[in-house]
């Protein structure tokens, strides 16, 4: 009797404690289902849950589209979660492998790089635009690209990334050459003039992140080509852009026109310690050009080298950009009328967030506002948004696919033994080998 | 000259242990009275939820992952391979993975003896009871082991950039002659990485040996100096032997951190140049979240970093347990 009894109080008093902690655990999910996503408890109540990873720049651009659409709807409110891009892309993996995608919030942002890949893998996040008002006439055919499967539209682009070629025209007067003599160029020619330039500055034009595929991605892609085919097969090897874009790497970096660095701080602080006269890259690297405040009205803009003896070779191409996505756990009807009513349709909420983050559109009709054509002090006065615009619409279409990261990463491996001194020819069949072993399993 | 006579000496048999009390033969098992059963039962009642947790948190997703290490397929879309064990094939065909492999075990070969031994020299050197301002040397020491493994990684990146702290004081000081590209070239990169390594964990590893130096008999190692050894040969015979439990642990604890090293492969080095930083678990968690994801193939690699982990630490407990 005695013993059973307390037999009983000794486990009385250890079950509650061991059910506790599973309470706890099983609790804490709970918890952070409600604060993290609720899109679909929020569904008619006015609300979007949105996950954005810039305050200064996409987050800003959101809390201005929440103003812009509360004219029309007092009641409405954005729930805006800072959550940076690798951890976006970690949550939805996570969410969409564990099928919870009731913690998916109405709406976010996604690289324009890493769209194919999770529409392809994981359909079950999205939702798509068809039958919203938003006209993707409207918007670059390139950049729209990035976010189309099958035909069927996933994503509103946001921000711009057309490439545009920045130079300091301070360093290029001592060498004797204005903006004018880098526009509609090739690579040879801009080697050419790079070298003259470090002989009588000093100066060497570019920099670039030792290991990085940017530039030589943001070549092939100004030449309409591409690391994979329509089909999605790689296209590494034999392909002449590509090999055109590598050789022009590796003689900007052996003729001393381009310094290696090995980190983007490293990089930006070329820029801003005036290191180096020049950056080709995506239009947000403006941005950071302006925080030297010091070297205001010594920088211009023009359009980027296009490759030398390359078939359907331009003077235009793109460097990431990113688009908003709608989930599967979302108040569809409103998200689209959201995105349709800003993002994709209005020309104040556009002319407010460029002066205010920078925030280039791709939205066409925004470039028509005179808020685009203002003269620019801090580039001499030139109106440079109307212009990127104008570029934006040139850029060539670029085929991600689901393995764009497999390819780009095989890519910059190859470009590195390549710059130790590997065959060309040899890192490249290595690198297609890698991408075919990553797609295969 | 008196010489210390063999009779001067304590008699010390063959076979004592330096310290500790000696384990009395067990008698034979007796059945067990009421009260000691029932002592028996709530010990097992107070195991029984910490069991079912981890039971159910740390052994059922095991569990799970090898069962997914079978499957194959993107995303959601997971079916069981064909043989079964393909994803284990797989591995032995993966360059990336064979690369990565041989980057953690250079880090593990040379960073885990380094750091063990420094710690093991600074912690007896801080127990030296004549030691000033003890607790301010330890504090200096242990300190790196608070700070966030990113962030230190990141301040090793900066201070090893081509026009970093480092560079700078070697080529003003006249040590080089041009800045060096530290985490440009494999070679200095993974140097970089194991120094990174060295100043976060020694600290960490030296506490655990001033622990057990605490429970040394001081009286040991002075027998030992009375009977003439010099300070190295007492740490050497009569020391380290007492430390020996630690040192198997912290072995087996950093040979299983090593193998598992992902925040400074991702955060200092990026896994560069051309991959060869780069750890398993830093491409292990390229293969889920930022290539197309392949769990099925993610799992499998996190299997063979369980089994090298277990196989390394039975090896260890051998070498190290060799109980007379």
């Amino acid at each position: 009797m005695r013993t059973s009894a307390r037999k009983l109080v000794a486990l009385g008093a250890v079950l509650p404690l061991g059910l506790a902690l599973v309470a706890c655990s099983g609790g804490s999910d709970g918890g952070s289902g409600g604060g993290g996503g609720g899109g679909g408890g929020a569904e008619g109540d006015n609300t979007l849950t949105v996950w954005a990873w810039d305050p200064a720049f996409n987050i800003y651009a959101l809390e201005e589209a929440e103003k812009v659409y509360q004219q029309e709807n007092p009641d409405f409110t954005l729930d805006i979660q800072e959550v940076p891009w690798e951890d976006v892309q970690t949550r939805l993996t996570t969410l969409a492998q564990s099928q919870q995608t009731g913690e998916l919030p109405d709406i976010f942002l996604m690289q324009n790089n890493a769209f194919q890949k999770n529409v392809l893998n994981y359909p079950d996040l999205f939702s798509d635009l068809e039958g919203s008002d938003v006209d993707f006439s409207e918007f670059p055919e390139s950049v729209v690209a990035y976010s189309t499967v099958d035909d069927v539209h996933y994503g509103v682009p946001f921000d711009n990334g057309t490439a545009v070629t920045a130079l300091r025209t301070d360093v290029l007067e001592q060498a004797g050459y204005t903006v004018d003599d880098f526009t509609d160029i090739t690579w040879d020619e801009f080697i050419t003039l790079g070298e003259d330039v470090l002989a009588k500055t000093g100066q060497p034009l570019l920099s670039g992140q030792a290991g990085s595929a940017d530039l030589p991605v943001m070549m092939l892609q100004s030449a309409g080509a591409s690391l994979f085919d329509e089909e999605g097969n790689p296209t590494i090897v034999d392909n002449e852009a590509l090999t055109a874009a590598i050789d022009t790497y590796q003689r900007l970096v052996e003729s001393g026109v381009l310094v290696e660095v090995n980190t983007w701080d490293e990089y930006i602080n070329t820029l801003v310690n005036s290191t180096v006269a020049a950056t080709v890259n995506g239009v947000w690297i403006l941005g950071s050009i302006q925080s030297a405040e010091d070297q205001a009205g010594k920088w211009a803009i023009t359009n980027v080298p296009s490759l030398d003896g390359v078939d359907g070779a331009t003077n235009y191409t793109a460097n990431g950009g990113s688009s908003w996505a709608i989930s599967s756990n979302a108040d569809v009807e409103l998200a689209q009328d959201f995105l349709a009513t800003t993002f994709a349709g209005s020309s104040e909420f556009y002319d407010t967030i460029l002066p205010g983050a920078g925030a280039l559109a791709n939205w066409i009709p925004a470039s028509e506002s005179d808020v685009y054509s203002e003269p620019q002090e801090f580039f001499g006065g030139d109106a440079i948004y109307s212009k990127v615009v104008g570029y934006a619409e040139e850029v060539p279409s670029n085929n991600t696919g689901a393995y764009y990261y497999e390819g780009r990463d095989a890519v910059s491996v190859a470009i590195t033994n390549i710059m130790n001194g590997t065959d060309p020819e040899a890192a490249l069949a290595e690198a297609q080998s890698t991408v075919e072993f990553a797609m295969g399993g | 000259m008196a010489r210390p006579t063999a009779t001067a000496r304590r008699p010390v048999p063959e076979d004592a242990p330096v310290t500790g009390t000696v384990a009395a033969p067990l008698p034979p098992r007796p059945k067990l009275s009421r009260l000691e059963r029932r002592k028996s039962l709530t010990g097992w009642a107070f195991l029984l939820p910490a069991s079912l947790l981890i039971l159910w948190l740390s052994f059922w997703p095991m569990i799970q992952a090898a069962i997914l290490s079978l499957q194959t397929g993107r995303g959601t879309r997971l079916s069981f391979a064909e043989p079964l064990w393909s994803n284990y094939q797989r591995l032995l065909e993966d360059e990336t993975f064979r690369l990565t492999l041989q980057n953690t075990f250079i880090y593990l070969v040379i960073q885990v003896p380094l750091m063990l031994i420094m710690a093991l020299v600074l912690a007896n050197l801080l127990n030296n009871p004549n030691l000033r301002f003890k607790s301010m040397w330890r504090t200096a020491i242990f300190l790196p082991s608070a700070v966030g493994l990113v962030s230190y990684a990141l301040v090793f990146r900066t201070m090893f950039a081509n026009d970093g702290l480092v560079n700078d004081l070697l080529v003003g000081v006249g040590i080089l002659d041009s800045p060096v590209n530290w985490l440009g070239q494999t070679g200095t990169a993974r140097f970089v990485l194991v120094l990174g390594l060295l100043w976060r964990w020694t600290g960490y590893n030296m506490i655990f040996y001033l622990a057990a130096l605490q429970t040394i008999d001081r009286s040991t190692i002075e027998a030992a100096k009375i009977d003439g050894a010099s300070s190295a040969k007492a740490f050497w015979y009569v020391t380290v032997p007492q430390l020996k439990p630690m040192i198997l642990l912290t072995a087996i604890m950093s040979t299983n951190g090593t193998l598992q090293l992902f925040d400074e492969s991702y955060a200092l080095t990026a896994g560069g140049p051309a991959n060869t930083s780069m750890t398993i678990s830093h491409y292990l968690y390229q293969v889920s979240f930022r290539n197309s994801p392949n769990f099925g193939y993610a799992s499998a690699i996190s299997y063979v970093i369980l089994i090298i982990v277990a196989a390394l630490a039975v090896v260890q407990l051998k070498v190290g347990d060799k109980r007379d």
